[in-house]
């Protein structure tokens, strides 16, 4: 059996599939459940800074309906904060405790400010490493490209100033210049970054002529954009890269390592599969290098990147020539 | 006390009440102007820690200004008290003079006038909801001076009733800390005949008015005189006792204690787990106000020690962050700064408090947030690191949120920092009572109607159940659990 270990998280991983943040990794149980699958890591469920100012507001609403003193509410965000911080620990600590298979906690930054303090915390916890899922919808006309690229760089830098376990970012492809950001953003002493990160989608539906939550599963075809990028992207890197969105499978994983990623991050197909799929993509990855007579990863991964191949390839933007040729 | 339409309507209709309304045409009612509250000089005050800034108005002031209230049919000033006051009712006495009658009718829903007429934020409760304030854009009718007229008069007049006490049922109930909703609690179910013991874990009954609110805003003698009258009405005391610790509730009930009424209060500091928050020099406004209000710390023949910082900063936009940080002034600060994540707007703090703050040479730094502390090499925090704050959409509170304004960090020198940034509800009765149904965040959880929570003979009340509740909310919720305990120990015996 080929050996199909890799590096991804400044750590050596058993495996290049890693269980992405989701809901799936926010309980022991089900992390524990992962990492007997095969998981090479598992990324726990992301603090969402969101999400407590959602708490926070239903506090307020049922607060205010009891007359609570205003004074008692006026930082209550920090409460809620701190309860949250105080599970995820114990989450941490709890399956550091039940598992030798690296466990990475993440965190949603939306400002900077508050989590590096948690950065901090998560590191005492016994975390191996820590993504930041950066997630920054650029959609505010009051802010500059530049004020947006600005907030990675602090974050990064004010988060390595207090930990020593690495860190790596995840991203979204909202960049002006993709490629040289994440040029800059590899050589900000992050371990890795994984590309992209997936958004929440409104969609519509045209009876009742509403905004509604559109599916929030990727699909076997959504991959192709995140490939496209690995591909570029991965000669470009000075750190590590991974792709998540859309590996569904093992023959996707491989498209990934063979455009140079590193590692997988794969949630949806938990959802949709159970973790056992790990342990079947794991398998199917070690007998497609046997039948390649690959004995590791590093034998393959980059050989079709944008740097070892033709950069027409990874870069061609147009179909005219295609649709052109095609009959109807 | 019913405040229904049809019950305010008859009072309203009452003859005395036609006649005073002819006195004054609304047009000339309307022309007058708010009566200011006379104060003690700033520059004289901020070297008294127990001398009241407010003083009081005169009969005559109290007068005009009780004749400036129109005495409307629908007296919405009354949907913003959270005890429903009948406050028409009791601003016409005092315009027609009658000061005991205006301070009984007070205290048919309210169990401390006095306290409340200092402390509660008239000014976002029934002061918001007045006539002037809702229709007509000008300054409201000034309630809260009215209500503290009334309840001092009555108390220096001599006059002070002793409430008429029921035979005794011989009935033994205990109330759990001796804050204003237990104190309201006491002083309803001593009058129904019950054996009424208070049990208070410090030295000085009071609670919160005594450890939290200092005297330049409330005399002790205030809460004094209020004690007094429930010991005489037959209300046991008892200090330096924790109920949890020095009995349980099991040790309580073997000595024939039958319900409980559990208002311990929100007594946890909370802090904002930042880094250097644990140097020496950093301390909760819990802590820094009970050592003063409590302890004397501020008196030098007592040895309650305390820092007297020369920079002080209080985080926090509260009236408790006023209180610390005009303390701090009045304990030889040279600068003491209040520092606040959001807009003067958006202060929870009595308007009151901070315009008195600013009198007395508090600065303001607005729109700023503390990030980081730092140390000597001793370990005395001597610079703290603060963020400055934008201000986003509104919250659920209708307030603007705070938002951090990415790398605009600075630092101020400071010797003493005071963290007033909320409570926590006392963790005590909530861990220690098994089957006692408590929220996520350490309040009990009761029935609002009631008062009852999922142990049947336990009550509770004020912020214990609410996380963090006004004075007069506090007794409205100790009067209620009074009623219902009540209707509960008579049905179950």
């Amino acid at each position: 059996m080929a050996n199909i270990s890799t590096r991804f998280f400044g750590l050596d991983l058993k495996s290049p599939v890693i269980a992405a943040s989701s809901s799936m990794t926010g309980h022991a149980e089900q992390v524990i459940k992962l990492a007997e699958a095969g998981a090479g890591a598992i990324v726990l469920k992301s603090i969402f800074e969101e999400e407590i100012y959602h708490e926070l507001q239903e506090e307020l609403s049922l607060r205010s309906e009891m007359y609570s003193d205003p004074e008692y509410l006026d930082y209550f965000d920090y409460v809620i904060k701190d309860e949250n911080i105080r599970k995820y620990l114990r989450l941490i600590a709890d399956v550091k405790a039940r598992t030798a298979v690296p466990i990475v906690a993440s965190i949603n930054c939306v400002s900077s400010s508050d989590w590096v303090l948690f950065a901090r915390k998560i590191e005492e916890a016994g975390a191996d490493a820590l993504e930041l899922n950066m997630f920054i919808c650029p959609s505010d006309v009051s802010k500059t490209g530049e004020n947006n690229e600005q907030f990675y760089f602090e974050t990064i830098h004010k988060v390595l100033q207090v930990v020593k376990i690495p860190v790596t970012i995840k991203i979204s492809h909202y960049f002006s210049n993709l490629a040289g950001m994440v040029q800059k953003l590899s050589q900000s002493g992050v371990a890795g970054i994984t590309i992209f990160n997936r958004f929440y989608n409104p969609d519509i539906d045209i009876q009742t002529q509403s905004v509604v939550v559109a599916d929030v599963l990727s699909t076997p075809n959504d991959f192709l954009m995140p490939l496209k990028w690995t591909g570029i992207l991965s000669g470009i890197s000075v750190c590590e890269l991974a792709a998540t969105t859309g590996i569904h499978s093992a023959e996707t994983a491989l498209k990934f390592i063979l455009a140079g990623a590193s590692a997988v991050q794969v949630a949806s197909v938990l959802y949709t599969n159970g973790p056992s799929v790990i342990k079947k993509m794991n398998l199917e990855i070690s007998d497609w290098m046997d039948q390649k007579g690959f004995q590791a990863l590093a034998d393959f991964k980059g050989s079709l990147s944008q740097s070892t191949t033709s950069a027409q390839a990874w870069e061609r933007v147009q179909f005219m020539k295609y649709f052109g040729e095609k009959a109807f | 006390m019913s405040t229904n339409k049809e019950y305010l309507r008859i009072e309203r209709e009452k003859e005395w009440r036609t006649e005073l309304r002819k006195k004054i045409a609304n047009k000339d009612r309307t022309a007058m102007t708010r009566t200011r509250m006379p104060e003690l000089d700033p520059f004289i005050r901020i070297r008294y820690q127990d001398r009241e800034v407010n003083s009081g108005l005169t009969a005559n002031q109290a007068q005009l200004e009780a004749a400036r209230c129109l005495d409307c049919p629908t007296p919405t000033c009354i949907e913003g008290c959270p005890v429903s006051i009948n406050i028409p009712k009791f601003v016409k006495y005092i315009e027609q003079g009658s000061f005991l009658e205006a301070a009984k009718t007070l205290k048919e829903t309210s169990a401390l006038p006095a306290v409340c007429g200092r402390v509660c934020p008239q000014e976002k409760q029934c002061e918001a909801t007045c006539f002037y304030t809702q229709k007509m854009k000008k300054d409201p009718v000034a309630i809260g001076y009215l209500e503290r007229f009334a309840a001092d008069y009555e108390r220096e007049s001599g006059l002070m009733s002793v409430p008429e006490v029921a035979p005794s049922n011989g009935i033994k109930v205990a109330a759990i800390g001796s804050g204003p909703a237990s104190l309201a609690f006491s002083g309803d179910m001593i009058k129904l005949g019950y054996d009424v013991t208070v049990f208070e874990a410090l030295h000085e009954i009071g609670g919160v008015l005594k450890y939290g609110i200092p005297e330049f805003r409330l005399p002790n003698k205030i809460v004094d005189v209020e004690l007094e009258n429930l010991q005489k009405m037959g209300v046991k005391f008892v200090r330096n006792f924790i109920v949890g610790k020095t009995a349980s509730f099991e040790d309580l009930k073997a000595e024939g204690f039958e319900a409980f009424f559990v208002a311990s209060g929100a007594g946890l500091p909370r802090f904002m787990n930042i880094p250097g928050e644990n140097y020496n020099g950093i301390l909760s406004s819990n802590e820094y106000l009970t050592r003063v209000n409590l302890m004397n710390a501020n008196k030098d023949e007592f040895d309650t020690p305390i820092i007297k910082g020369k920079n002080v900063a209080v985080i926090g936009g509260g009236n408790t962050a006023m209180d610390s940080v005009r303390t701090a002034k009045r304990l030889g600060a040279e600068r003491a700064i209040i520092i606040y994540r959001r807009s003067r707007a958006e202060m929870p703090a009595r308007i009151e408090e901070v315009h008195h703050a600013e009198e007395e040479g508090i600065e303001f730094l607005n729109l700023a947030n503390p990030i980081e502390y730092f140390a000597d090499e001793k370990g005395k925090v001597n610079r703290i690191r603060v963020q400055r704050m934008g201000l986003g959409e509104p919250d659920a509170s209708g307030r603007r949120r705070p938002i951090v304004l990415e790398g605009t960090e600075y630092d101020i020198p400071v010797d003493l920092v005071v963290v007033a940034v909320g409570v926590s509800p006392n963790p005590l009765i909530p861990s220690e009572v098994k089957d006692l149904k408590v929220s996520k965040w350490g309040t009990i959880e009761v029935n609002e109607e009631t008062m009852q929570s999922s142990i049947p003979e336990l009550f509770a009340g004020g912020d214990i159940v609410r996380g963090g509740a006004t004075v007069i909310l506090a007794m409205g919720d100790g009067r209620k659990a009074a009623a219902n305990m009540d209707e509960y120990l008579q049905k179950n015996r």
